[in-house]
Order: structure tokens, then sequence, then C-alpha cells
């Protein structure tokens, strides 16, 4: 199995699943929590990643399959493209927009929602990465959503085309609010954006 | 040559004394905290009572006399107001009385930057915990940025309070660290979103544990449990800005737990990873004049009427002419 990113919690690696290109990946302990705390963590992360991928992708939001869970590995529908982040058009934003809007009315909070998290395929727009998805209708994390991708692209025009594609469905308004009121907290101010 | 600097941010007066970025005195008083936790205005009071003889005792332990200091730091914030005007009215009234200049410094920018200094890193993402505030920030050109941060509470604050609910002895979160030793693990809320996280609801959930099982093992997964949120957003921060150097400070610093938590995680990752002496993670008034001289040799200047106090000064705020 060859490697094909190190991530903070995961590696991937590629495989072969019955003949399918597929990615594993695996969450590997970390030695620095006391162990029954870690399994619980890789072992809920990995069975809630791939329940969520299903449920996204059901709510009709491109995202790699899932073709098997095998204690911490999960393994996958391998993806082709490039991450947003090296790969950001108007197109593709507004792309995205529309795929957080439709993963927020299936009632889902992706938990990570950043260009790093977003693949541009060629027919498609892709969302990954749901190891820190839950299923929740709490307008604060659905805010913290928009804001992570604000702080993300880092730049008000991007991030207004990324809310053209997130449109104006019902309780966008409320999320928008508390949207501001989590960034006027004091702790999130206007120059975090600054990288 | 030496710069005298005041901290009065929480519950510390602190007065220190820094020559060419050597530490001539650190002197310290502390509010004793009880089981009501701190009350700003009466930690003023304690202040204004002990802030002569604290700055007497640092010019003693220096071997100074007021005549040798010609410049005067002050925390200008984060902070609890009523405090951090004491400390800043001290810094202002040496400043005009002996017509020397006056730097106010932002008190999360003293820590790391004391760190920095005291570990011997270069350039380290910091990891800055303490009972108010709880950050990962890094550095950029003349400034820094918050990468990630607590959504509500800071790590100590949180520790002081369970502290207080299980009426431990001192109240605050060294307590929970004896306790701990102890105690096995019990699942308890872990949230962390990307390189933030959340310690409210991991607060409540340890309060309601209170009776149903000991109190060891509570303090044993509360802090595992903060500890572990602290250390993976650390290392996704770690990883995103390819960072090679790591540093922890702040109050919570001084928890040798959580310090071996983050040289095992950085490890693998071939990190160096650097913390400091007890004295300098706790508040202290040396770190302030350490700042208050970067700022002076590197030719910031302020008109006395500039130099407020800013109960949320925040660190991104911070121009740092010396890096």
């Amino acid at each position: 199995m060859a490697m094909i990113a190190e991530g903070a919690e995961a590696r991937l690696f590629s495989a072969n699943v019955l003949g399918l290109d597929a990615i594993v990946k695996h969450r590997e302990p970390k030695a620095y929590r006391e162990k029954e705390l870690d399994t619980r963590i890789r072992r809920s992360r990995t069975e809630n990643e791939a329940r969520m991928l299903y449920r996204a992708g059901a709510a009709g939001v491109p995202v790699p399959t899932v073709l098997l869970v095998s204690g911490f590995k999960l393994y996958m529908e391998r993806i082709n493209g490039k991450l947003l982040r090296d790969a950001i058009t108007k197109k593709s934003l507004v792309q995205a927009g529309r795929h957080l809007a439709a993963l927020h009315r299936a009632g889902i909070s992706h938990g990570d929602f950043t260009t790093a998290n977003i693949m541009v395929g060629k027919a498609r727009v892709w969302v990954i990465d749901f190891g820190l998805s839950q299923v929740s209708n709490s307008i604060e994390e659905k805010a913290i959503d928009l804001l992570l991708m604000k702080r993300s692209l880092n730049d008000k025009g991007l991030f207004g085309f990324f809310m053209s594609g997130y449109g104006k469905g019902k309780g966008t308004k409320q999320i928008l609010g508390r949207l501001e009121e989590v960034e006027s907290r004091g702790r999130y101010q206007a120059d975090r954006y600054r990288i | 040559m030496a710069t005298l600097g005041i901290e009065s941010s929480a519950h510390t007066f602190g007065v220190g004394i820094v020559e060419r970025g050597r530490v001539l005195a650190n002197a310290k008083s502390m509010y004793p905290i009880t089981d009501k936790g701190m009350i700003p205005a009466k930690v003023a009071d304690h202040h204004i009572q002990t802030f002569k003889e604290t700055i007497e005792q640092a010019l003693y332990d220096s071997g100074l006399s007021m005549s040798d200091i010609d410049s005067v730091g002050y925390t200008r914030g984060p902070g609890l107001g009523p405090c951090l005007r004491v400390g800043q009215l001290a810094a202002r009234t040496i400043s005009e009385r002996r017509s020397i200049p006056i730097f106010p410094v932002n008190h999360a920018c003293a820590h790391i930057e004391i760190t920095r200094r005291m570990a011997g890193l270069r350039s380290p993402l910091a990891l800055y915990v303490s009972g108010g505030n709880s950050q990962i920030v890094a550095r950029e050109k003349h400034g820094y940025h918050v990468l990630g941060e607590t959504l509500d509470i800071g790590v100590g604050n949180m520790l002081d309070n369970f502290a207080r609910s299980a009426k431990m002895v001192p109240a605050w979160g060294s307590s929970v660290a004896k306790s701990a030793i102890k105690g096995r693990y019990l699942p308890m809320p872990y949230t962390v979103k990307g390189m933030d996280f959340a310690f409210t609801g991991l607060l409540t959930s340890a309060a309601k544990m209170l009776g149903r099982h000991s109190v060891n093992d509570i303090s044993h997964s509360l802090q595992e449990t903060a500890f572990s949120m602290l250390c993976e957003a650390t290392e996704r921060a770690l990883l995103l800005t390819r960072s090679r150097e790591l540093a922890v400070c702040g109050g919570v610093a001084q928890s040798s737990r959580l310090r071996e938590m983050l040289s095992i995680m950085s490890r693998p990752h071939g990190i160096r990873f650097g913390f400091v002496d007890d004295q300098y993670n706790s508040d202290n008034g040396a770190m302030i004049a350490y700042v208050a001289e970067l700022m002076r040799d590197s030719g910031s200047s302020f008109q006395l009427d500039k130099c407020t106090i800013d109960q949320k000064y925040r660190i991104e705020e911070v121009e740092a002419l010396w890096r």
C-alpha cells in the first residue's frame, strides 16, 4: 500500500478493493493519549465518518462511496481531482456553497468545512473528510461550518461566491446572524482571516 | 539601561527587571484564591496594597535603584479591567515622574516571547494555555496569527472551576492534576472542531458526575480529555503550518502531564518542543519587561495618553516590529 497523504489524525493509502481503485483512511493510535480514550476516539470517528458519508450521499452531495469499514480503517472510492484550495474558481465555489446548503438541509454539519476538504474533479465538486461531522440541526454548528470556510478562503469576494451558492434557503438568515455573533465574541475577529 | 515591567492582568501582581534580554528580577505577589474564585474588585484591592512593596522587592533583587530604570512596560490586556488598571497606573506614574518611555504590552505575546527566548526556540508554533485563554498562535511577519482557540472558556478556567465544584484545596488546576494521578478513565464529551476546541460541555459533564464516581476518576478523565483535545488541535496546526518547533506557555503549561503529551505528540514529526521554568509560565513581570525592551529596541514609542488598557486586547493587534 502506497501512502498518499498524512493528516493529523489519519494516513491515507491507495488500495484495491475487489478490483476497484480505492483509498484507505487509517486512523492510527496516538501515543500521547490514554489507550481507552484513543481507541474510543478512533473507533467512533471511523464509524461516524462512514455513516456521515452515506447520509451525505443520500442527500445528493457528491462524496466518495464507502466500500468497507474494518476496525480503524475506512475504505473509500478513490476521487480524482484537485483540492479546492489549489483550484479556486468562481464555479467551484458556487458549487461548494450548494453542497454545504444541501448538507445543512439534510441535518448534517460537516465540522471541518475548509478548502482543503473539498475536491474539484472534472465533472463535479466533491466534499470529503467527514471525520468531524455530525447529525445536527444546531444553528451554531452550521454557523461554524460557514466560519471555517470564510476563514480558509480569507477573502471577502471569494466568500461571496461561496455564499451565492449557499443561497438564501429557510433558516439561512438565522445562521448568518449566528455567524456574526460567533465572530463578534471577541475570539474571532476580522483580522484573524489574514494569513 | 534596565527595563521594568509590570504585570497585573489577573491574580498576580508581578514586577520584573530586564537588561539586554537578561532577567535581573522577577518579583510577584499573588492574590490568594478562595472557593469563590476571583472577584475583580478584590483582586484590584490586593494589587493596590502590594504594588509598592513588589516594585521595591524587584529593585532589591536586581541590585538596582529606580534611577537605573530607563524604560517601563505594563500589561495593556487581555485581562480583568480593575486589575489591569492598577498596573497601568503604576507604570504611567513611573514614566511621568521619571520622564522615561512607557510600553503597553500584550499579555499573550509576552508569554510567547519569553518562552521563545528562554527555551532557545527560533520561531515556534505556540500553544498558549492559561485561565482565561487557550490559543494556538503562529508567528507571521511583524505579528501573530491565531490558528485555533477555545470557542468558550480557557482550559485553566475549566480546571479551576471543577476544582471549586469538587471542593478541592487549594481550589485550582494543580489540585485536579494531583487527584488525576490516582484516577482511571471514564468517557467524557470530547469537542474539537478543526483547530478549535470547547470546554464547557466537558465541565458540565464532569460536575454532573460528582457524587456518582470517585473524584480522582473524574479529575483524571477531565484532564486527559481536555489535554488530548489540545494535543489534537495542536498537531493539526503543526502539520498545516509545517512548523519545526513547538512551544507551550501560560499557566496551564506548568502541568507536567500536558508537557509530556505534547512531547510525545511532536516526537514522530521531528519537531523541537520547548517550554520554560514555572516562574515564567505563571503570570510574571519579567516577560512584560522583556517585551517592553524588544519594543523599545525596535523603535516603537508611545504617547502617555495612548497607554490605555484593553480587557480584550487580541494578540493579532500587536505590531511586533522586532520579528
